[in-house]
């Protein structure tokens, strides 16, 4: 038949990567002819964390690698096969051997953090797996699902391994089972218990974390059959059959798994009776399985390991040609629903061979392994003294699985046919050869036992150390498991024949749909987009007030935890005279207008309120000893009132009061409050920690021998700590040229009236007035490096000068008589500092370091260009803003709110 | 003395953040004003202002009298002033520009960058995704 069909050209070429797997497979059997178990390796990786690279490869481990390779060997042969038409196969080979990879890591990781490493690596190479079809929407989702829970089941693993290490001091599994006995009593111990479970159960798809399995079947078949039947959903029955020798004569453990072992067998059962999809029923079977083993683990008898690892041999070799032969099916007829399959076997022969006989063994017929696993399963049920309905469940359970046998066996591939059959053709060699092989397998070692034998029950030992070595296959009680198989064949005929009745019942069942584990996880899935989506809206509200509220109540949160640190000194003296009357004023003065500031109803009054607190603190400053700081914030503070003054019109579109709602003012008036609190406390403390005035005292010293300069302030600013001075000018140019596109108008400034003084007087005062200003401009510059003055405070009065001309005149006659236009006259300015501080670079000792010649230096050139680029920078504003306030931000730019 | 100081510098800065967290925005930029004013004084208040004596080396002496003012903060104060004056400036022009362009001084408003989610938009997600 088409068995021997010519492959795809290439196909055979894809045959390569199966070597790997094969050549592991080879090298472990030679390893453990050669070497005795176990074997250990170890590196170290992070010393100082106490992390190594630790392996151990013990019978247990050998038993699974073996598993993993020669299974993995023939998945691989298979997928060459399936995907021989498929240009995505070299992205499955490439993932399907990292996984193989992580999976041989985690069975023989013998550190637990080596162990939780390759865990995650498993689950996230089958989250790829998964998805691999990622077109596919429902692929896609089931990737996401299955990735979702197997991390936070890793996560909860790595808390509860942790724990067992601080528990009993080892970080390494070996040492963990070894130590156990002794702290028994520890009561972290519980926790730790049902964290690692927790890992386990949702890795290996026990209830409630059952539904992400069947749901994995979107991925290609060779990943069905390979990771979620014989590998991955087995390492944490692995996990819990390597520390069942520690926990097993704990209640707690012993309850759990039993109790979700039964329930998810019991539970899967039933569910697989409601599927129609071939690879989904056997998914949920496998689920079946695995509640089994789990309970098997949980059981108290000696028994039990020799149970556990022969049922996971078995069922790794029957479920994974099953799974194969489903991938055959979809393969050959493009479907999977097994209403319409059935008669396949006259085009698809041997499929339905390798069938056949991975349903004696899943059925449990003599024969197969299967045979002999439930053999040790009822020994090991005989042994511990079960609840009775225990006993029954897992008749139902074995029947069912009997049932599912029968169906992809037998109702599959017997029967009329269901569609016309004329262009199904029997798939090429290496999708049959793999199957087949496994199975063949299977019944080898019923056959010829002691080839498994000594692998079998020395693994079996590591999960019961009780075990009685001389238990073979000729210990099993033949009498009593031919009568408990007969009731479960029987049972399991009743029900495969009656299956889509049964089926028809079940799906009335809708609650399930509603209630059950998934739903649940997709409703909290959905809750938390929720609140993410609420949350996003309070703090994202796109408001600016909002904004600033949470900004500083999030800085008063963090100032009150920094002061709640620190020791705080809070002393303080009252000494009200120790300064005058005079700070008094200025004090009282500044409180005044700060406080009228926020209760003002006019824009202006506002303006008025805050003018006068800059004047208080400016009086301050010149009953302090500050002149120059007197003189700065004097003017600054006119310029400030003018400019704002000159921009009011352009606020004055809105009613002048804008009240926020009742509520809002609370926290406002709280915000207010604590920063004012929080401020008062740290200057507080600041006064009372001790004040360090070297740095004053060495520039007190040195101002005058060094830099020829009395007065200390401006000295300090234009010599000592030029630089910061000139970044300072460069700042404020830019902030002028940051400006400058918000105050050019949107329409041209070409006709405007000259605005014409409002008594001749002035007028005829204005430029000799301007005239007069401008010259003590200039005697404070040059006086201000022996007294109070400089540059900053020069070029400050020059602003002044020249708003007044603008304001008494009009502007083009203030440009003119300015003699620069003000952004070229910024721009000078910092070009002469930067002049200055060149001579200093290349005459003299370095960059700004200023040079005298007599009575002249560069000192008065770097002052100069400060002079000039205030001056320069803040005219710029002022012209514009007295020009026409209200000509820029015209209706052409108005934007919708 | 100084602790009257203290006390008035934090009066000014539970105002400037009252004013800061108003809707009107030229409220707002007044606001900044304040701070920046009393942050300027916390800082001359650092240097533990004393006598009027300032820091100015009188004639025939070589060094600064040890009673005269601290004359570091007030370098440094004396630059922060004008830093803070020029970015007012350029506050004031902002707001006053964008108060212009929406018609109206409302901060809390001000959301053309900030689409709000229409009344029909989907719950669960957040504004902008639908």
């Amino acid at each position: 038949m088409d068995a021997t069909r010519p492959s795809h050209p290439g196909e055979r070429r894809w045959l390569a990567p199966a070597l790997l797997p094969l050549g592991l497979f080879v090298a472990l059997v030679w390893g453990l002819n050669v070497q005795d178990l176990p074997w250990s390796w170890s590196v170290p990786w992070i010393p100082s964390l106490g992390i190594e690279l630790a392996f151990r490869i013990d019978a247990l481990s050998a038993q699974m690698l073996a598993l993993i390779t020669g299974v993995g060997t023939l998945i691989f042969v298979y997928a060459a096969g399936y995907m021989a038409h498929d240009s995505r196969r070299g992205r499955l080979f490439a993932v399907l051997s990292l996984f193989m990879l992580a999976m041989l890591g985690a069975v023989s990781a013998d550190h637990i953090i080596v162990l939780f490493l390759f865990w995650e690596l498993t689950s996230v190479t089958s989250f790829l797996l998964v998805g691999f079809n990622h077109e596919d929407a429902k692929a896609r989702e089931s990737a996401r699902q299955a990735l979702l829970i197997t991390l936070a089941g890793g996560l909860a693993l790595l808390a509860g391994l942790l724990l067992l290490a601080q528990i009993t001091g080892s970080w390494f599994l070996s040492g963990i089972v070894q130590a156990m006995p002794a702290h028994t009593a520890d009561p972290r111990l519980s926790w730790a218990i049902v964290l690692v479970l927790l890992g386990a159960f949702t890795k290996s798809a026990q209830f409630p974390f059952h539904f992400w399995l069947p749901n994995a079947m979107s991925a290609p078949t060779p990943v069905s059959a390979y990771l979620h039947s014989a590998t991955m959903v087995k390492l944490g029955i692995y996990l819990m059959a390597r520390l069942d020798p520690a926990f097993n004569d704990l209640l707690l453990w012993e309850i759990l798994l039993i109790g979700v072992g039964t329930v998810t067998a019991v539970w899967a059962a039933v569910l697989a009776l409601r599927e129609r999809d071939l690879k989904r029923i056997l998914a949920r079977s496998t689920v079946s399985a695995l509640g089994t083993l789990t309970l098997l683990i949980g059981l108290p008898s000696s028994q039990a390991g020799l149970a556990v690892i022969t049922f996971l041999f078995a069922h790794a070799l029957y479920k994974a040609p099953l799974f194969m032969v489903a991938g055959n099916i979809d393969h050959a007829t493009g479907t999977r629903v097994i209403d319409n399959l059935m008669g396949l076997r006259r085009v698809m022969p041997w499929t339905a061979l390798a069938a056949i006989l991975a349903g004696l063994s899943m059925a449990g017929l003599p024969l197969a392994f299967g045979f002999v696993a439930k053999g040790f399963i009822a020994d090991a049920k005989a042994e511990a003294d079960l609840f009775v309905m225990i006993g029954y469940a897992l008749v139902l359970v074995n029947a069912v699985a009997a049932a599912v046998a029968g169906v992809a066996a037998i109702r599959v591939f017997w029967g009329p046919p269901a569609a016309p059959l004329a262009r199904v053709r029997e798939v090429p060699l290496s999708m049959l050869l793999p199957p087949l092989l496994l199975t063949l397998v299977g019944i080898e070692f019923e056959l010829f036992p002691h080839l498994a034998d000594p692998l079998l029950l020395a693994a079996a030992q590591v999960i019961s150390p009780g075990l009685d070595s001389s238990a073979d296959y000729a210990g099993v009680a033949m009498q009593q498991l031919l009568t408990a198989s007969a009731i479960t064949l029987l049972t399991g005929l009743v029900l495969f024949l009656a299956w889509d009745r049964i089926h028809k019942l079940l799906a009335e069942v809708r609650w399930l749909d509603r209630w059950g584990p998934e739903a649940e996880y997709q409703h909290f899935l959905r809750g938390l987009g929720r609140l993410a989506a609420w949350h996003a809206r309070i703090m994202q509200s796109g408001r600016l007030d909002i904004y600033l509220r949470l900004l500083l109540a999030g800085g008063g949160v963090m100032a009150v935890y920094a002061l709640w640190q620190v020791d705080l000194k809070l002393a303080a003296d009252f000494d009200w005279h120790a300064h005058g009357w005079a700070w008094l004023v200025a004090l009282a003065l500044m409180v005044i207008g700060a406080l009228a500031a926020t209760f003002m109803r006019e824009r202006i009054a506002v303006l008025m309120a805050c003018g006068l607190m800059g004047y208080a603190s400016a009086l301050l400053f010149l009953f302090a000893g500050a002149p120059d700081l007197a003189f700065t914030q004097f003017s600054v503070e006119t310029v400030l009132v003018v400019v704002a003054a000159a921009l009011l019109p352009a606020f004055a579109l809105q009613p002048q009061t804008v009240r926020s709602a009742a509520g809002g003012t609370n926290v406002r008036l709280l915000l207010a409050a604590s920063a004012g609190v929080v401020s008062l406390l740290v200057l507080l403390h600041f006064i009372n920690t001790p004040v360090d005035n070297t740095l004053a005292q060495w520039f007190g010293d040195n101002s005058l021998s060094q830099a020829m300069g009395r007065n200390v302030v401006n000295v300090i600013i234009v010599d000592f700590r030029a630089l910061d001075t000139l970044g300072e000018i460069i700042v404020v140019v830019f902030a002028l040229l940051a400006a400058r596109p918000l105050l050019q108008a949107a329409g041209d400034h070409g006709d405007q009236t000259p605005r014409r003084a409002s008594s001749p007087l002035l007028a005829l005062s204005a430029k000799p007035l301007y005239l007069l200003i401008l010259a003590v401009a200039l005697w404070i510059l040059l006086r201000g490096h022996n007294e109070p003055g400089g540059g900053f405070i020069a070029g400050l009065a020059a602003v002044t000068a020249s708003s007044l001309l603008a304001i008494l005149v009009d502007t083009r006659q203030a440009l003119r008589w300015q003699l620069l236009a003000p952004v070229p006259m910024a721009l000078i300015g910092v070009a002469l500092a930067i002049a200055a501080g060149v001579i200093g670079a290349v005459w003299g000792p370095g960059f700004l370091r200023h040079l005298w010649f007599g009575g002249l230096s560069s000192v008065m050139l770097f002052d100069l260009g400060v002079m000039l680029a205030v001056w320069g920078a803040l005219t710029g504003y002022v012209y514009a803003l007295l020009d026409d306030p209200l000509r820029f931000g015209d209706d052409h730019s108005r934007t919708n709110p | 003395m100084t602790i009257l100081l203290a006390l008035a510098i934090s009066l000014c800065v539970a105002a400037g953040t009252w004013l800061l967290l108003s809707r009107d925005v030229f409220r707002l930029i007044m606001g900044l004003a304040v701070l920046g004013n009393a942050a300027n004084l916390a800082l001359f208040m650092a240097g533990r202002p004393g006598g009027m004596t300032p820091p100015v080396i009188v004639e025939g002496a070589a060094t600064l009298a040890a009673d005269a003012a601290n004359p570091l903060p007030q370098a440094l104060v004396l630059t922060a002033i004008v830093i803070g004056f020029a970015l007012l400036c350029f506050g004031l022009v902002l707001a006053a520009r964008v108060s212009r362009a929406h018609g109206h001084s409302d901060v809390g408003a001000y959301q053309v960058s900030e689409p709000q989610a229409s009344p029909g938009q989907d719950a669960t997600k957040p504004p902008l995704m639908d």
